[in-house]
């Protein structure tokens, strides 16, 4: 049963998959790889998140989705990500034209030295040149769509460093959003938070999860238990297991998972 | 009192009055060089200095118009030639080589260049400008005080954009946003401050250099803003009035270095005033 979901899950350009990722291998320059041979699919329109030990290769494995990984000389990915069904990792592939698909909100909040408006305009002009009108509705629709609307509205102009950290980590999301991407990658974004802001953004999170496909990284297991469809277990390097959450924080198949939930490592 | 901290605090008593000392000694040569500088200084000011042109010896009168003058222009010209090459390469070494050997090529000469005698640039653009144009000139002097401010720049603009967090880089690029873009937009946004700093001191640097002026702008007696010809400048002058012993050069002469003194303090005390700021609100 176990290894039928998960056969499914990873069947390639099944319906629902938005990214497959097959045989993916993962250097930080030569020497051993801190990805080995990872395979797991991400569903539409679903909340995965990835747990494990630190250094366990989760924030590679999403930093390979967007490669952002680039920015880095001798660190290479091998493999395929598929997504929809077109190989990312392919040379000659127009990396921003794929960020733009694959939008991502880091650990630390960081808004950009500029106004709260800027911020979120700033991203959209990249791709649209929008009469101010728009350009307006389109900052107000991404600022609601973050929950920030009601504490900014009436501060556009002020600093995006003025704002409390969570309300930076929102304005991120706010930012990421407004671009309209299809994937967003989220690097532990609550762990710099107070349990309040942590609140507001994992059901934020919960509200975006009908719209976009997520994929979380999170040291917090009660937080990937809240708020994912799918969860994927990593050890060293390697995608131990990969299942329903509610599967995975109940009867794992692995005993490693069991292990790392409960507590006994990591 | 325990025995193995009473000697511990004596000798802490000790080492704190040879720092104290050795403070006191410096500052004491300082605040004597600042004293004379003032008391000579002030005595030369007038209105003339800032109307009328350097006298000839043994004159009574005049003022320094034409040094004031080119020394501007010199300095505005060398920075406005050291200082765009000095950021883009220092951009250079931080956004797009961070990680490449020559990168640390590259510092390692700037580093040379930063602590190079000026006189050997001075030399270096008779060499390279003055002698096959035929002659002293501005523009000669201009080229030498941009070499001098170049590697200022350089370091300043690497230090300042290395010092914009890595997350802000990533942010952006995660947006989508190709990298020429992000430098322009971002981080030379979020350094714009610490990239000032760093051009008020080249500048402040540069406006009182006199060996590398002395063998290209040379120094003019008269008005000349002609960058093809020898111009006044305020060090060349102030080095040719002090060694003269015309009382009227000697009072330009600190006049002169009065001026540059409180030029450059100014513009160190606005750099300082700048970077200490820094914290955003």
């Amino acid at each position: 049963m176990n290894e039928m979901s998960s056969a499914q899950t990873m069947a390639p350009n099944a319906d629902g998959v938005k990214i497959a990722i097959r045989n993916l291998n993962f250097y930080y320059g030569s020497g051993n790889p801190s990805l080995k041979n990872v395979n797991l699919s991400l569903l539409t329109n679903k909340v995965t998140a990835f747990i494990g030990p630190s250094g366990c290769g989760k924030s590679t494995l999403l930093r390979v989705l967007n490669r952002m990984y680039e920015l880095y000389p001798n660190q290479r990915a091998e493999g395929e990500v598929l997504l929809d069904g077109q190989n990312i990792l392919a040379p000659g592939l127009d990396v921003n034209l794929l960020r733009a698909r694959v939008g991502m909100v880091f650990q630390k909040p960081t808004p950009f030295p500029m106004t709260i408006y800027e911020n979120i305009a700033f991203g959209i002009r990249l791709y649209e040149k929008l009469p101010k009108s728009e350009m307006d509705g389109r900052v107000e629709t991404a600022l609601r769509g973050a929950a920030l609307w009601g504490e900014v509205k009436d501060k556009l102009d002020a600093s995006g460093l003025s704002l409390s950290g969570g309300q930076q980590q929102r304005l991120c999301i706010a930012r990421t959003v407004a671009i309209k991407p299809e994937v967003i990658l989220f690097d532990e974004p609550c762990s710099a938070l107070d349990p309040i802001s942590t609140a507001k953004v994992e059901e934020l999170m919960d509200e975006m999860s009908t719209s976009y496909t997520i994929a979380i990284v999170t040291h917090n297991m009660q937080q990937a238990a809240r708020i994912s469809t799918k969860t994927a277990f990593m050890y060293m390097g390697e995608m131990v297991e990969m299942d329903d959450t509610d599967k995975m924080f109940t009867s794992p198949a692995q005993k490693r998972t069991q292990d790392y939930i409960t507590g006994r490592f990591g | 009192m325990n025995p193995l901290y009473a000697p511990r605090r004596r000798k802490s008593k000790i080492a704190m009055a040879l720092c104290l000392g050795a403070t006191i000694f410096g500052l004491a040569w300082l605040t004597l060089i600042l004293f004379t500088l003032f008391w000579n200084g002030f005595a030369g000011l007038s209105v003339a200095l800032f109307t009328q042109m350097t006298p000839p010896p043994n004159a009574q009168g005049g003022g320094l118009l034409n040094a004031i003058v080119g020394s501007l222009i010199l300095t505005l010209l060398g920075i406005g030639i050291g200082a765009p090459i000095g950021v883009f390469a220092g951009t250079y070494m931080a956004e797009y080589g961070r990680f490449s050997k020559i990168t640390s090529v590259i510092r390692f000469i700037n580093d040379i260049l930063l602590s190079a005698p000026s006189i050997i640039i001075g030399l270096f653009v008779y060499g390279a400008v003055v002698v096959p144009m035929g002659g002293f000139s501005g523009l000669a002097g201009a080229l030498a005080l941009a070499v001098i401010a170049l590697p200022v720049v350089v370091r300043t603009t690497e230090d300042m954009l290395l010092l914009v967090p890595t997350q802000l880089r990533e942010a952006a690029v995660a947006l989508g946003m190709p990298r020429s873009y992000m430098i322009r937009k971002i981080t030379w946004r979020a350094a714009r401050v610490g990239l000032v700093t760093g051009l008020l001191l080249a500048v402040a640097r540069v406006s009182g250099e006199t060996a590398p002026l002395l063998f290209t702008a040379l120094s003019n007696q008269f008005w000349s803003v002609d960058l093809l010809k020898t111009m006044a400048n305020l060090p060349v002058t102030i080095n040719n009035f002090i060694n003269n012993p015309d009382p009227n050069w000697k009072r330009l002469a600190w006049a002169g270095a009065l001026l540059i003194t409180l030029a450059v303090l100014s513009l160190n005390i606005v750099a300082r005033s700048l970077s200490g700021g820094r914290n955003p609100k």
